[in-house]
């Protein structure tokens, strides 16, 4: 620790600080555009400019050490006018186009020059114009207005790991470009919009729509994978305009992947806003009561054991739980939540979350991926993991398809036999880590053999000591948003009830689908009358004799659970389209509608409901870490693993889901990134 | 020919005629006052006033007249119906039935009644009831109030207008209309009973509702008093028959005081009729001009003027008078 | 005797005599109306009317969306939204003023970067229903192009106190 004094403020800070953290510390604001705290340091805005005691200049508080006893000022006639200098050299090659640039009103340049430059410029030549750059179907740039901080070239090779940008020439010529014309390859290529100070990065879909002003600010929770990572939804009027990371440590940091991001417009394609009832077989129109009493009328003496029940991938545990209290009443334990067919063993809550959590994966020293592409499944996890190996040599191997990964990574082999006969040294490397993690992918649990592959990782995972009462270094990685939840509230066939397979081919005469829309739906016997409640038109509604419309996440506060076991609630941001509803009141009302209401009318009795099944969902935001205790195995022979190569759990990253599917922007990533011929031969 | 007028439904035709040749003119003439007052007004006030439609605005009232009548009628839902319809005909029936017994000139009148001042006295104070009851069946608090002003006016101006009347009475000797005029065939009343004169102008101003007694409208108090639930042409028959009335109270004041058809200076070779209009052209002005001057009077200064100024003023006047015409024997001989 | 003295100006209506004749005297003065369809009094080149939305001499619109009207404007009356048009550019896809909200305080005018919405001197656009009082970007642009000449000289001779 070092003493300094900030603004006649004596306060203490670590070594090796910057300045510019030590005044942060301090409490006072430095103006910044280049500095950013999860980018290394590159010291050429000049902005952060204040004065040291004995120093003869203004120095760059961003890039300038501390040192015991230094005594630093930051509201001194120097300072304020090295601000105005540099505000005015910024100036100078900056448009003054802010009434058409989508950053205005919420511009670092436009507020630091409102608070820290001068009100008129003393620079009367050209100024300069660059060639705008293309960055694929999100990212829109607008070059002149470019500042050269280099964030967004720091934040490519840095966080997102594709090092396609970089500056050329020099001063007032350097352009910040891709060299060649070509779309950023990054899942995470939308946080440069958030990174980049100014206006030269901006959001293709959300060009010109809208000012920041005008916008409902609703703070939520991202479902499109199963990290949950921490959005703010920005709506006007009864339509979502843009998604937006907000900060979580914990979680996604400060950033958010493509699909999470841009997906949104998906929200108003498509969309189901009236129950249709299938007449002679062909869906129409009909009204909530019409389509409730075509439910209960087919219901009327069903025996419970042919009704069945599937929950998607996007559901809130609140209606999942409905449902399952709702099948019940009905007498069917014919429940299930894995649309893809993923063997998992629900029996303790470590065997299927991601126990090391996010944050963890920064304590770890080596890490063995099998059956898994985090890069495509949990983009924001995946560059937590670069994160943790640029910060410290960090041996990753990787058993499974080969993979563009954004970090050095080992391929050990591509199938379940591979994990009982690792490569000799890159076992060494494992047995002798401290704080091994392995992370079992979807890839390698969503087959017939899953169970098997299941015990198999756990056994190595303690083989290599991995389980520890400190560390717990087992991990599943989910790509359903739903599933965790699913998993604690038990929404998986009763004793002797019928699995998801068992229900397709007639198995039930009455299947009931939550916004289940990622399973075969030809499958289903053609007898078997469908009920569909979700929110967009997709597969699941495509095959339904009845549908009933239900909201999407951001119309309905709702409670998730992450991969790592973390509970979470989304915020209700705008009003769900037409008729739709939010999904329990649906159940609810369909309860009553056949007389056998279901034990609570709000969502605070649902909730307390919720509690009351698991108690994990009283623990909202807040993952304790547990070691592992309990070093039993899960079910599943290790040894009955079969030799087929592990697939990829996602074939396109863009369009997983029933939202992004619905999605023009998703649609034309799609396209840009055309699928690379490992995913194609799935 | 003359069989036939003297017959019993001749003289209802002549009366009929009579009528109407009166009753049209004094219609029109209505009208024009309207159009006379806001010229008046506006050009007191430094505007021009209407002067769009017609020549110089003189087809203004007619516009009026007709917008009057196109619009709505509203009845409110509260309100007594019959009454609500009724009680503007009886203002406008009333202050057209008075004229009955004006005599334009020596013999002009379509009635020349030997007690025509009662009759007069009669009408104008039942013209009363048409607001009282317009004031009650529209059910509305503000013409509820507009009307209880307007009654209790009404009641205590009437005491000293009849003590005027009176005192000339006492110095014409008589009480019909034409029996009047010619007693002032010497000198107008004005000039001996002048203080009477005024106490019945303010009076007449006072029975008319016309600024600055006009309390039972009393727009900045009460909206519009009794007239605000009327609409249309039944607001329009309240607005005429004020008009009508204001017209026969500068009948009256000039029977009484200024002589009706008498000319002036010997001027005798104008006919009676224009110098009869002439005056009541003259008063009416004034009733006008009072209006653009003054502002409206606060209640209790109303009531203070009529019971504690008017009162004693025009019985201390009656009483002197009496006193004058017995002590010097002025009496008129009765006829 | 100075009870006299009021009782006999009381008595004798002089107050009221006097102020009879004031008016009187008024009746004859010089009128101030003015003949308003066909004479007009002078106005302002600030006069703020009716809104309307200008024009680049070559045509182009000169709105370019920015939304620091609808942000600044105090009765919340102008509703903007924008999409990129086929060039690419800035452009409004609806710009609509609802002149009953409409205060006139002309905001709008000084928060506008390029000059487009503008109040000109018009002040005879009632309607005979609410609808037609709704502005949309046509009317605007049409009230533009009607007025356009009478606008550019009023900005102009407003420039310097700018």
């Amino acid at each position: 620790m070092a003493k300094v004094t900030v603004d006649g403020r004596e306060i203490e800070v670590a070594n090796g600080s910057s300045v510019l953290q030590a005044c942060e510390a301090a409490g006072v604001e430095i103006p910044r555009f280049c500095y950013h705290d999860r980018l290394s340091v590159a010291g050429n805005c000049r902005m952060c400019l204040v004065e040291v005691e004995k120093a003869p200049k203004p120095i760059a508080s961003c890039s300038y050490p501390i040192a015991e006893g230094m005594v630093i000022k930051t509201d001194t006639p120097m300072v304020r006018n090295g601000r105005r200098g540099v505000m005015e050299f910024l100036l100078i090659n900056h448009p003054l186009d802010c009434p058409i640039c989508d950053q205005g009103g919420e511009c670092d340049l436009q507020d630091q020059a409102f608070s820290y430059g001068q009100d008129h410029s003393r620079y009367e030549e050209n100024k300069r114009a660059v060639k705008d750059k293309y960055l694929g179907p999100l990212v829109k740039t607008i070059m002149t207005r470019c500042i050269q901080c280099t964030r967004c070239i720091r934040f490519a090779t840095e966080i997102a790991g594709v090092p396609e940008l970089g500056a050329t020439a020099r001063g007032e010529n350097m352009e910040v470009t891709t060299y060649v014309e070509k779309a950023l390859t990054s899942e995470l290529s939308g946080n440069l919009i958030d990174i980049c100070p100014v206006g030269a990065l901006t959001s293709k879909p959300y060009a010109f729509v809208a000012r920041p002003w005008e916008l409902r600010k609703t703070d939520s929770i991202d479902v499109l994978d199963a990290v949950g990572s921490a959005i703010r939804v920005d709506a006007r009027g009864s339509e979502v305009l843009r998604i937006l990371p907000r900060m979580n440590d914990d979680v996604n940091e400060e950033w958010l992947g493509d699909k999470s991001r841009f997906s949104f417009d998906g929200l108003k394609r498509r969309r189901l806003d009236k129950p249709w009832v299938r007449i002679d077989g062909k869906l129409r129109p009909a009204t909530w009561l019409e389509a409730f009493d075509a439910v209960s009328t087919k219901l009327k003496g069903m025996p419970g054991d042919k009704i069945g029940a599937i929950a998607g991938d996007l559901c809130d545990a609140e209606s999942m739980l409905a449902l399952k209290d709702l099948m019940a009443g009905l007498g069917s334990a014919n429940l299930d939540c894995r649309q893809d067919g993923a063997r998992i063993d629900a029996s303790r809550r470590d065997f299927y979350v991601f126990n090391s959590s996010i944050a963890g994966i920064e304590e770890a020293d080596a890490l063995l991926i099998i059956g898994s592409n985090p890069r495509r499944e949990a983009p924001v996890l995946n560059a937590r993991i670069r994160k943790r190996q640029l910060a410290a040599p960090f041996p990753i191997g990787v058993i499974g398809a080969h993979a563009e990964l954004t970090y050095m990574a080992e391929w050990l082999g591509d199938g379940p036999s591979t994990i009982a006969s690792l490569p000799e040294a890159f076992a060494k490397v494992l047995a002798d880590a401290k704080r091994p993690m392995i992370i079992v992918g979807q890839g390698a649990l969503a087959r017939p053999d899953g169970m098997a592959v299941l015990a198999a990782a756990w056994k190595l995972a303690s083989s290599i000591g991995a389980l520890t009462a400190e560390w717990h270094g087992f991990n599943v990685l989910h790509t359903a948003a739903a599933r965790v939840g699913a998993l604690d509230l038990g929404f998986l066939p009763g004793p002797g009830a019928k699995t998801l397979d068992a229900m397709m081919g007639g198995g039930v005469d009455l299947l009931w689908l939550l916004g289940a829309d990622e399973f075969d739906t030809t499958r289903i016997g053609a007898d078997t009358f469908v009920v569909y409640q979700g929110h967009h038109g997709d597969a699941g509604a495509a095959r339904a004799d009845v549908i009933l419309p239900g909201s999407t996440y951001v119309e309905k506060p709702g409670t998730y659970v992450n991969t790592e076991g973390r509970v979470q609630r989304t915020g209700k941001a705008v009003f769900a389209p037409g008729e739709a509803r939010e999904d329990w009141a649906i159940l609810r009302a369909f309860s009553a509608a056949i007389d056998k209401p279901l034990p609570y009318d709000d969502l605070d009795a649902l909730r307390a409901r919720l509690e009351q099944v698991n108690p994990v969902f009283g623990r909202l935001g807040f993952l304790p870490r547990f070691g592992a205790n309990d070093l039993t195995a899960p079910g599943g022979d290790p040894a009955t693993v079969s030799a087929t190569a592990f697939v990829p759990a996602i074939a396109d990253y863009y369009q997983t889901n029933p939202i992004s599917r619905a999605s023009a922007v998703m649609a034309e990533c799609t396209q840009t990134y055309a699928p690379t011929p490992a995913l194609a031969a799935e | 020919m003359n069989a036939f007028l003297a017959s019993g439904p001749g003289q209802v035709l002549i009366t009929l005629v009579e009528t109407l040749l009166l009753l049209v003119p004094l219609l029109i003439s209505v009208a024009y006052l309207t159009v006379a007052e806001r010229k008046i007004l506006g050009a007191i006030q430094l505007r021009k006033g209407p002067n769009v439609v017609g020549f110089w605005g003189l087809l203004q009232a007619f516009a009026d007249a007709l917008k009057m009548i196109m619009k709505e009628q509203i009845i409110p839902t509260g309100a007594n119906r019959f009454l609500f319809v009724i009680a503007p005909m009886l203002t406008m029936v009333l202050a057209l039935m008075a004229w009955a017994v004006i005599p334009v000139t020596d013999g002009w009148a379509i009635s020349d009644i030997n007690v025509g001042i009662l009759y007069l006295f009669a009408i104008s104070s039942l013209s009363v009831y048409g607001i009282i009851i317009a004031g009650w069946a529209s059910n509305s608090k503000y013409a509820f109030l507009g009307a209880l002003r307007s009654a209790a006016q009404m009641v205590s101006y009437e005491v000293s207008i009849g003590f005027v009347i009176v005192t000339v009475l006492l110095c014409a000797g008589t009480l019909n209309l034409t029996g009047i005029v010619r007693s002032q065939s010497t000198i107008w009343f004005v000039v001996p009973l002048f203080p009477m004169f005024i106490v019945y102008f303010v009076s007449a101003l006072a029975e008319t509702n016309r600024p600055p007694f006009d309390l039972a409208e009393g727009e900045s108090e009460i909206v519009a008093g009794f007239l605000v639930e009327y609409s249309g042409i039944s607001w329009g028959l309240f607005f005429l028959g004020e008009y009508a009335n204001m017209i026969l109270q500068a009948a009256m004041m000039t029977i009484l005081f200024l002589g009706g058809w008498l000319p002036v200076f010997g001027l005798s070779f104008i006919p009676g009729p224009i110098w009869f209009i002439a005056k009541i052209i003259f008063v009416l002005f004034f009733f006008i001009w009072v209006r653009a001057t003054f502002p409206r009077f606060r209640y209790d200064q109303l009531m203070r003027l009529g019971w504690k100024v008017f009162l004693p003023l025009s019985l201390f006047w009656l009483v002197l008078t009496a006193g004058v015409l017995v002590f010097m024997g002025w009496l008129p001989h009765s006829a | 005797m100075a009870f006299l003295d009021r009782t006999a100006r009381s008595f004798l209506l002089t107050e009221l005599l006097v102020g009879m004749g004031l008016t009187l005297k008024y009746l004859f003065k010089p009128k101030v109306t003015i003949n308003y369809p066909y004479e007009r009094n002078p106005y302002s080149p600030r006069f703020k009317g009716e809104h309307a939305l200008r024009r680049y001499p070559n045509g182009e619109e000169r709105c370019i969306a920015c939304k620091l009207c609808e942000a600044v404007c105090p009765a919340l009356a102008i509703t903007i939204e924008a999409e990129p048009r086929d060039d690419g550019s800035r452009r409004t896809t609806r710009y609509d003023i609802d002149m009953t909200k409409c205060i006139y305080c002309g905001l709008c005018e000084e928060a506008c970067p390029v000059d487009a919405i503008v109040e000109g001197p018009n002040i005879a656009f009632a309607t005979e229903t609410r609808e037609e009082l709704m502005y949309n970007k046509d009317k605007l642009l049409a009230n533009g192009d009607q007025w356009e000449p009478e606008l550019a000289k009023r900005l102009e001779l407003d420039a310097p106190y700018r």
